[in-house]
C-alpha cells in the first residue's frame, strides 16, 4: 500500500517537477520583470507605536503596542491611484475577548486632475485639525495624541465619501471639500461628546451626510487652517426617526464643527496652537431618545511650544532633542439641554511636558508626564460604592515610536 | 447665561483671530511665480530672462503629474525639483520657503532636503542643461 502511495507521488509531481526545472529559467526572469515592473508602482509604509502609561491615582501601570498601521499604495495610471491604511490597535485582536482592532484607517482611490488638484473617492480623512490628516508618532510630541484632537475632534476621523483637493497656482493656499456619510448619534456616549457616533467605513448610514471643507494657507515657516464640518445624525428611516420624535434626513439633527490652528516652525522652535468647537443644537432630543446625556457645545483649545536643543549643534547630524510643554482645556459639557446633567469631570485642562528624542527623522523616544485638572463630580452621577472621584491625577508615559 | 456669554465671546474671539491670521498672511505674501508651459521630446524649456526678478520658479508642465520647482543657485548653475513626495508619490505643495506633503506631513526644504518624516529619501532631482536664452529640464 505504502509503495503504491510513493509511485503515485512520483507519477504525480515528477512530470511537474521536470517542467518547472525545464522552464525555470524564462519563467523566473519574466517574473521578475513582471513583479519588478508592478512593484515600482506599488508603495509601502507604515508607523507603529509602544507606550508604557503610569496612573498615579490608580498606581496602575500598563504597557500597550498601541497600533500597528501598514500603508499600501499603487499607482494604476498616471492618474488614477489607490492607498490604504491598514491598522492593527493593541497589537491583537482574539474572538471573544474585549480590546484589540483591526480597522481600515484610509483606503480611497485617487483621481489626479493636474498636478494642483484631485478627487478621492471612499475612505479617507477629513481635513479637520492638525492631527486628523498627520499622526505619525515622529510627528508630534508626547506619547499620547492630544485630548482636544481626541474628544472634541474625534481623530483618527475617516468617513466614506468624496473629496476635492486643491492648491492655488499663484499662492501658498490649499483648500479642500468633501462630502462624507453623517454621523450616527444613537451611539453617542457621556464623555466623548461625538466620538463613538463615527461609521469609520463600516455600514454607514447614507441617509445622512455632512459637508466637511477647509482652507490652508503657508507663509514661509507658518501654516494657518481653518476647518469646518457640518452634518445629520439622524440617517433612520422617517418612520423610525418619528417614532423617535427624531429629524433624520440629510442634513436632519445636525452637527456643527469648526476649527482654526496655526504652525509655526523655525530655528529649532515650533509652536501650534488649535481651538475647535462642536454644536449640537438638537442635543435634547437625542438625550430624549437614546439618554446619552449629549451636549448642545463641546469645545477645546491647546497651545504647545517646543524647542530643538540640538539643534545648533553640527555635530547632531540630524538628531532632534525636542523639549515641549502643553496646555489643554476642554469642555465636554460646555452647554448642555434641559434633559442633561452637567458633569464637572468632563470640564478638563491637562498640562503635558515631555521629551521627544529622534536619533533620526523617522524614529522617536518619548517621555512625557501629563497633569489633569478636572472639575468636581456631579453626585448624581457618582457610583456611592466607588471611591471618592479625584480631580487631579498625573500620568507618566514612555513610549517609541516610528514611520516609514 | 454667563457660560453662554462666554463661549459668544471666546468663539467670535477665535473667528477674528483666525480670519485676521489669514488675511495678514494672504496680504504679506509674495505671489508664487508659476510658469505654464509644453512639453517637447520630454524635455521643457524655461526663459531664462524669468529669473530676472527671482531666483525660484514652479514649472507646470503641460499634461504632466507633478509641478517642477526650478532654482537658480548663486553660481549660476539651476536645480530642477520634482514636486513628487518621495514617501507615496503625492503632489506637494509649496510653502513659500520649501515644500509640505499633506497627506502624511512630510516636509522639504528648497533644496529638497527632508526636514520632517516620514519621507526619508530628498527630492528627485531632474538634470537641466544651459543655452544662451533658456534653461531645459529633462523629466527623464
Amino acid at each position: 500500500m505504502k509503495r503504491n502511495i510513493w509511485i503515485l507521488i512520483y507519477i504525480l509531481f515528477c512530470p511537474i517537477s521536470a517542467t518547472i526545472a525545464q522552464q525555470s529559467g524564462t519563467n523566473e526572469e519574466q517574473l521578475q520583470k513582471d513583479t519588478s515592473s508592478y512593484l515600482s508602482n506599488t508603495t509601502i509604509g507604515g508607523y507603529g507605536d509602544i507606550v508604557y502609561q503610569r496612573n498615579f491615582n490608580e498606581k496602575f501601570s500598563t504597557i500597550n503596542l498601541e497600533r500597528f498601521v501598514l500603508f499600501t499604495g499603487h499607482k494604476f495610471t498616471r492618474k488614477i491611484s489607490f492607498f490604504s491604511e491598514l491598522e492593527v490597535e493593541d497589537a491583537k485582536v482574539s474572538g471573544g475577548e474585549a480590546g484589540g482592532e483591526i480597522a481600515l484607517e484610509q483606503c480611497y482611490l485617487k483621481f489626479n486632475i493636474n498636478p494642483n488638484n484631485y478627487i478621492v473617492g471612499g475612505l479617507f480623512l477629513p481635513r479637520m485639525g492638525i492631527l486628523n490628516e498627520t499622526h505619525l508618532p515622529n510627528t508630534f510630541n508626547g506619547n499620547e495624541r492630544t485630548q482636544v484632537e481626541t474628544y472634541i475632534l474625534p481623530s483618527t476621523w475617516r468617513e466614506l465619501g468624496i473629496g476635492y483637493y486643491g492648491n492655488s497656482n499663484r499662492i501658498p493656499l490649499s483648500y479642500s471639500i468633501a462630502l462624507v456619510n453623517g454621523l450616527n448619534s444613537a451611539s453617542f456616549e457621556h464623555g466623548s461628546v461625538i466620538r463613538e457616533g463615527r461609521f469609520e467605513g463600516r455600514n454607514a448610514s447614507a441617509n445622512n451626510l455632512a459637508v466637511t471643507g477647509s482652507v490652508q494657507f503657508y507663509s514661509g515657516n507658518l501654516r494657518t487652517q481653518i476647518a469646518g464640518y457640518y452634518g445629520g445624525s439622524v440617517g433612520l428611516s422617517p418612520s423610525e426617526a418619528d417614532s423617535l420624535k427624531l429629524t433624520s434626513g440629510m442634513f436632519g439633527t445636525p452637527v456643527a464643527i469648526g476649527e482654526a490652528d496655526l504652525q509655526y516652525e523655525a530655528k529649532g522652535f515650533a509652536v501650534r496652537i488649535l481651538g475647535s468647537v462642536i454644536s449640537i443644537p438638537d442635543a435634547s432630543d437625542i438625550n430624549r431618545a437614546y439618554a446619552s446625556n449629549t451636549p448642545k457645545t463641546a469645545y477645546g483649545a491647546y497651545a504647545e511650544i517646543a524647542y530643538n536643543i540640538l539643534e545648533s549643534m553640527n555635530s547632531a547630524k540630524g538628531k532632534q532633542m525636542i523639549l515641549f510643554v502643553r496646555y489643554e482645556k476642554l469642555d465636554m459639557n460646555a452647554s448642555i439641554p434641559a434633559n442633561g446633567i452637567i458633569d464637572g469631570t468632563l470640564n478638563q485642562q491637562h498640562i503635558i511636558t515631555g521629551i521627544t528624542y529622534l536619533p533620526i527623522k523617522n524614529v522617536a523616544i518619548k517621555m512625557d508626564v501629563r497633569f489633569l485638572h478636572t472639575g468636581k463630580q456631579n453626585p448624581s452621577l457618582s457610583n456611592p460604592l466607588a471611591p471618592a472621584y479625584k480631580e487631579n491625577n498625573t500620568f507618566l508615559n514612555l513610549g517609541l515610536g516610528f514611520s516609514f | 447665561m454667563e457660560r453662554r456669554n462666554f463661549l459668544k465671546t471666546t468663539g467670535s474671539v477665535c473667528a477674528m483671530v483666525s480670519i485676521a491670521m489669514v488675511t495678514g498672511s494672504l496680504t504679506s505674501c509674495s505671489q508664487l511665480p508659476i510658469y505654464k508651459t509644453a512639453i517637447l521630446e520630454n524635455k521643457v524649456a524655461v526663459p531664462l530672462n524669468l529669473f530676472q526678478q527671482t531666483s525660484l520658479q514652479i514649472i507646470k508642465p503641460a499634461g504632466y503629474d507633478y509641478n517642477i520647482a526650478l532654482q537658480k543657485e548663486n553660481d549660476g548653475t539651476f536645480t530642477a525639483l520634482l514636486l513628487r513626495c518621495t514617501h507615496s508619490d503625492n503632489q506637494l505643495s509649496s510653502t513659500g520657503n520649501g515644500f509640505v506633503c499633506n497627506l502624511h506631513g512630510s516636509r522639504f526644504d528648497k533644496e529638497g532636503i527632508v526636514l520632517k518624516g516620514p519621507a526619508e529619501r530628498p527630492l528627485k532631482r531632474l538634470r537641466t542643461s544651459l543655452s544662451s536664452d533658456n534653461v531645459t529640464i529633462y523629466l527623464s
